[in-house]
């Protein structure tokens, strides 16, 4: 338990070695970061020189999410227990679920699959080093007539899911537990946005940013109050970290919503933690413009040795096994899904979870119920009754031992449910509409239907093309 | 910890009751736990988690400490250790997610798991109500044995007496 304020001043070793053999550092204005000449002598002395800074600030030259969610892990687990770091970093289009939550119940995963619609001209990636884009052509910017894909990520903070893309910027300040108070940076990056002009900006009570828009004196709830930056944190034993989204002028406002909900919602009781809905609206900044803000602000608060910030290279994190053993744990299937807190998915009524079910249920065979409680994506238990077999037997016996059939199978590797369900009965059952209702329920795509199968390869499929997947060339997950 | 647990009863008598009633086999456990208590030496961490070892000194019961609880707000969910796990000091063993923010459970000695309180994963804000409770109902996150190795690093702990004042200083600043 980090929490409270005092600070250990521990002195330790300050390791982030592999990464300063690599990292370049600007020496010219951060507006002109493609034209950084990679790594040289002399700005590997000054980054090194950086490390014994207790202030320092450093941006991602990268737009894969679990990298950059590894580096920031790496810099908050490895950073010196009294500096104050902040980091800022561009997503490609992702879902991002918070630590304790539940994929099947935040995420439409079939809209996920289809992915964003592709991109004529598609916009420059934020800060990317020539060195990077001629190792690696992304396979993104050749490729303008298949849909953007959209990745999905459990990341270690709490709190809730949100979309990220290009036009979302985020914010991460690591600094010792001493100093942690939710509202701190969130007020620093406040200050940042007014003085780009985003008067109505403040933060909530949810320790979020808003911007209340303009709606005729009528004050708060009349419509006129959008989110455009959600937080989350992480307390380790010495250090904390506050991260946060900033929405700056994403294309895809308009898509989120559908993103973000889920088939199965009125079906699902999940432990953990759920997400609260907020309208969502860009502050519309350039992404240049509100790093410089952001780096302005935080040099106003620590002091102008925080420097401009050093740039953290694709390749150079790549080059560090604690941020690529980093990005493994991310990009498991075992994380993703595995790691989601215990739920119950019913199709009716029950004393846990005793809402109305929504009206779907129309498609379902005459009488067929069902009951599952999951834990780490294994179903641990079911309840299926109300199928129809194809012999005359006693039925309720034979949805018992189908139902039993089905326990252990992990919900993120099943790839139909027809199939699974028909393997699970040792005697011929229809399972045709209980198996569509369930594929649609948690997100899968039998293989007939386009992009195929189980979640987890879904979601695999979204990372094997890209830079990152490309470098751990395969082995992402063992299907 | 039994005169900080009486306390706090004393001071929830509501949050208290409300648990005892959900909660058939209490007396049973309570008459269990009362043996351990009594002769029980309780100890804290800078980290705020704390551990009641038993008369032996072979095992002990562990938790976050009721100032963490208050400092973390409302606790929504605990991920807790792995059941027959060995650990060392420091290590993060569990988390707990509050407001936004996931927080490791870190180790407070060096030892193994050998019982976790399941009844968190239904009810974390059992945390919030009584952190240091080791009974049924309680807040208490794991029962331990200690390793040669966790009885000293037991020695390197506080008291009750110096970490009230070590929270005391904190809130000051």
């Amino acid at each position: 338990m980090a929490l409270p304020p005092r600070l250990r001043a521990i002195p330790r070793h300050f390791s982030i070695s592999p990464l300063q053999r690599h990292i370049t550092h600007p020496s010219q204005s951060p507006s002109s970061l493609s034209s950084i000449p990679p790594t040289q002598q002399s700005q590997t002395r000054r980054f090194t020189q950086n490390l014994t800074h207790t202030l320092q600030i450093y941006r991602s030259a990268s737009t894969d999410p679990y990298l950059n969610l590894s580096i920031e892990h790496h810099l908050l687990q490895r950073s010196h227990p009294d500096s104050t770091i902040l980091f800022l970093y561009t997503n490609r289009p992702s879902i991002i679920i918070g630590r304790n939550q539940n994929p099947w119940l935040e995420v439409n995963l079939h809209a996920l699959r289809e992915g964003l619609p592709p991109q004529t001209s598609p916009p420059p990636p934020p800060h990317t080093t020539p060195t990077t884009n001629d190792a690696h052509p992304s396979p993104r910017t050749t490729t303008a007539t298949v849909p953007v894909p959209i990745a999905l990520v459990r990341r270690r903070s709490g709190g809730g899911t949100v979309f990220h893309d290009a036009g979302n910027t985020n914010y991460s300040v690591i600094c010792p537990p001493a100093a942690f108070d939710r509202d701190r940076h969130a007020e620093m990056v406040v200050r940042a946005l007014r003085g780009l002009g985003v008067g109505g900006a403040r933060v909530n009570e949810r320790h979020d940013i808003v911007v209340d828009v303009g709606d005729g004196g009528g004050g708060e709830g009349a419509g006129g109050t959008f989110k455009v930056s959600g937080s989350a944190y992480k307390l380790t034993r010495t250090r904390s970290l506050h991260h946060g989204t900033c929405l700056l002028g994403s294309e895809n406002l308009g898509r989120v919503s559908r993103l973000l909900r889920s088939p199965a919602e009125g079906f699902v009781k999940a432990r953990g933690v759920e997400s609260v809905r907020s309208p969502i609206r860009n502050v519309g900044v350039g992404g240049e413009e509100f790093v410089d803000a952001v780096m302005g602000e935080f040099r106003k608060m620590y002091g102008d040795a925080a420097g401009q910030g050093v740039v953290v290279g694709e390749d150079e994190a790549l080059a560090n096994e604690e941020v690529v053993k980093g990005v493994r744990e991310l990009v498991s299937p075992d994380w993703i899904f595995g790691q989601t807190p215990q739920f119950t998915f019913s199709t009716h009524p029950t004393e846990e979870d005793p809402r109305e079910r929504p009206e779907v249920v129309h498609t379902l065979p005459y009488g067929f119920e069902t009951h599952f409680s999951i834990r780490h994506g294994e179903i641990q238990s079911a309840t299926m009754a109300g199928l129809e077999y194809h012999d005359f037997v006693d039925e309720a016996s034979q949805d018992e031992i189908l139902s039993k059939g089905l326990v252990k199978q992990r919900l993120h590797y099943i790839t139909d449910w027809r199939r699974t369900l028909k393997q699970a009965s040792p005697i011929p059952v229809d399972v045709d509409d209980a198996g569509e209702f369930l594929n649609h329920m948690f997100g899968i795509q039998p293989p007939a239907e386009k992009g195929g199968g189980a979640v987890a390869q879904a979601v695999v499929q979204t990372i094997s093309d890209t830079v990152v997947g490309m470098f751990l060339d395969g082995d992402i997950m063992d299907l | 910890m039994a005169s900080i647990t009486r306390c706090l009863r004393a001071a929830r008598p509501a949050a208290f009751s409300a648990v005892a009633r959900n909660s058939a086999p209490r007396t049973i456990s309570a008459r269990a736990f009362s043996v351990t208590a009594s002769n029980a030496i309780k100890r804290y961490t800078k980290e705020h988690e704390w551990i009641d070892i038993s008369a032996d000194k072979k095992t002990g019961v562990l938790g976050i400490s009721e100032y963490a609880a208050k400092q973390l707000g409302d606790i929504v969910y605990v991920e807790l250790p792995e059941e027959g796990k060995e650990v060392k000091v420091g290590d993060a063993i569990g988390a707990v997610e509050s407001v936004k923010s996931a927080a490791d459970i870190n180790a407070p000695v060096s030892c193994k798991i050998t019982h976790i309180n399941s009844f968190l994963e239904e009810k974390p804000g059992n945390i919030n109500q009584v952190a240091e409770d080791d009974s049924h109902g309680g807040g208490w996150i794991a029962k331990v044995e200690l390793t040669e190795q966790g009885l000293e690093d037991f020695e390197q702990m506080m008291d009750v007496a110096a970490y009230k004042e070590f929270t005391a200083a904190e809130e000051e600043h």
